[in-house]
């Protein structure tokens, strides 16, 4: 109610402004949420990025582009972008869930986490390992972006619970339980299969309890929905959604129903919006697009008839009419939309962003990390001030963080 | 000790026409059993829009009891453009001995597990995995590549397509 009222002042207030004179107060705007964009901690908590790392020849420290190469995020773009702090995933694919599965997924993920640290101790110029919330702030003030980790999917963790230790250890502060398809954690929300656990496993019970007791936090997105209901039952301290939205707002499966929303809220997390265009609003057909390539394939010669060098050139003229009629991507616009709702339902503490840039993230306005000031100024432009942009912005996951790490030392101090 | 009934992997945005424009693929090589395996995960529907220009088409039928008898042999000539494994710089004929489909609709993804036996002493596995690049500027393949007890993961794309280790 309160924010309905503050966007409701706030529309009028910027109404007002553009009777006077719209460029001014739209360019005054954008100064505004650009100061605040500066001002704030920055923090993005879900990047596929180590994906790039592992790309042979690909340099973090060299600004790459886009619409030329699909790459998301380097760090010169997270400087124009402003971002002060990102969490790397280091992912692994599930496979198979056997001993030999299981020590090639540790033996992948490590490789990962190494090209993370190997790309901070290339560019510490530039970067530094951030392990803990206050972190993000002290490699602030030296002008550095501070790089998490975390690991997308707990599939390397196998059915070993000292590994969680280990990863800690190299420096992971959140664990995914689970990816596109069920582990022996937990279940997924999009595996075809269905439900294999009701949720949470035995073993994904232990691994919560290791994970509270190092200080990592547990990341319920890519769960079913309980998933997300045994975490909150299981984990001793609060718990994260690294990279969801609001179903109410989009239905997928992937997205948080209003329940499980006022759930998080009394849970003192947080779900941190992506920007992911399917799941911030139905894609809508591209007709003309679809008539364009019908009418093609209509006059094309039989498949089975054509040389190599025929297929080259039908294949060029199809992506013509691919790139001439793009499908329309979600925008920023829709990430409010989710951040809006997401507020209304849990409240302004319990919203945060993680834009799953190299992992499919990326939208019209919000397309790679250099661009993310656009959401600032959305959200200011929707009529949300600075302390509450701070919290949207990281500070609500900072806070998630520090009660995560508090547990942590109360288990330590046997203080519990 | 490879094994066909992999779990199913998607990436995490693959949605509706899975934005994220991305393969799998494992490749295998174990001296000892002198035998070398891939297996390939790609979108059906990026398969299909590579050998037929249509998405949706029908027409390969891949795995269904109607399966077009040109099928596999189409398949292998759009791998055999953009995918390779060399040994000691020497390409090595991959043939398919299964394929299977897993996931619904546009999540469909069609499975295809390549070996050869392969007898000898390397130096160098070189590796090109290109596929579907044509057809996007964005796409990524995932590689994870296990050498006897040891694996490392790579992301070739455009711009990166090829990768050599060196025994």
């Amino acid at each position: 109610m309160k924010n309905k009222l503050l966007i409701i002042t706030a529309s009028y207030v910027f109404a007002i402004g553009c009777n006077n004179d719209k460029n001014q107060s739209e360019e005054e705007l954008i100064k505004r949420a650009h100061e605040i964009h500066s001002k704030v901690l920055t923090l993005d908590t879900h990047a596929d990025t180590p994906l790039r790392m592992i790309e042979p020849g690909f340099d973090m420290s060299v600004r790459h582009d886009p619409k030329e190469t699909g790459s998301k995020v380097d760090y010169p773009r997270m400087k124009e972008g402003d971002l002060d702090a990102i969490f790397f995933a280091a992912f692994v694919a599930q496979d198979i869930r056997d001993d030999d599965g299981n020590g090639r997924a540790k033996s992948l993920c490590l490789q990962m986490i190494d090209s993370i640290t190997t790309s901070i101790d290339r560019n510490s110029d530039k970067v530094g390992l951030a392990l803990n919330p206050d972190d993000a702030y002290a490699l602030e003030k030296e002008g550095k972006h501070a790089i998490y980790i975390g690991i997308e999917n707990g599939y390397p963790i196998g059915s070993d619970i000292s590994n969680v230790e280990l990863y800690f250890n190299k420096g992971v502060r959140y664990i995914t339980l689970v990816h596109s398809s069920n582990n022996d954690l937990a279940d997924s929300a999009t595996d075809p299969d269905g439900m294999e656990h009701n949720g949470i496993s035995d073993l994904g019970s232990k691994v919560i309890g290791e994970m509270n007791r190092l200080g990592i936090m547990v990341d319920v997105s890519h769960g079913n929905d309980s998933v997300f209901y045994d975490a909150i039952k299981i984990s001793k301290a609060p718990i994260i959604a690294s990279h969801s939205n609001a179903r109410e707002v989009t239905n997928h499966k992937r997205n948080f129903t209003d329940e499980m929303l006022k759930l998080i809220a009394k849970n003192r997390g947080v779900v941190q919006l992506t920007m992911l265009s399917n799941y911030l609003r139905e894609a809508k057909p591209n007709i003309k697009r679809d008539s364009a390539l019908a009418a093609f394939r209509s006059n094309m010669k039989a498949v089975s008839e054509m040389n190599v060098d025929e297929r080259d050139d039908y294949r060029k003229k199809i992506n013509l009419i691919n790139k001439q009629y793009p499908d329309p991507s979600a925008n920023v616009g829709h990430v409010v939309d989710h951040i809006d709702h997401i507020v209304k339902i849990a409240g302004i503490d319990h919203v945060g962003i993680g834009c799953d840039f190299d992992g499919g993230g990326g939208i019209d306005g919000v397309y790679d990390v250099s661009e993310i000031k656009n959401i600032t100024v959305e959200l200011v432009r929707r009529g949300y001030n600075e302390a509450q942009i701070e919290k949207i912005w990281g500070g609500n996951l900072l806070r998630v963080f520090r009660e995560v790490q508090a547990y942590a030392e109360k288990v330590r101090t046997n203080s519990i | 000790m490879y094994q066909w009934f992999l779990a199913l992997f998607l990436s995490s945005s693959v949605t509706f026409a899975h934005p994220l424009r991305l393969s799998l693929c494992e490749i295998e090589f174990y001296s000892k059993k002198n035998l070398l395996s891939v297996n390939l995960k790609l979108f059906l529907t990026d398969v299909n829009e590579a050998l037929v220009f249509d998405p949706y088409s029908k027409e390969l039928a891949f795995c269904q009891p109607n399966e077009h008898s040109d099928a596999d042999k189409m398949l292998m000539d759009y791998l055999n453009r953009f995918f390779y494994v060399k040994f000691n710089k020497k390409k090595i004929g991959l043939e398919i001995k299964k394929k299977k489909l897993s996931g619904q609709g546009d999540n469909t993804a069609l499975w295809i597990y390549l070996e050869k036996s392969v007898e000898g002493k390397f130096n160098s596995m070189e590796i090109k995995n290109a596929v579907f690049t044509d057809l996007f500027y964005d796409q990524n393949n995932i590689v994870y590549i296990h050498v006897n007890d040891e694996s490392k993961s790579i992301m070739l794309n455009k711009e990166t397509s090829t990768y050599e280790l060196n025994f």
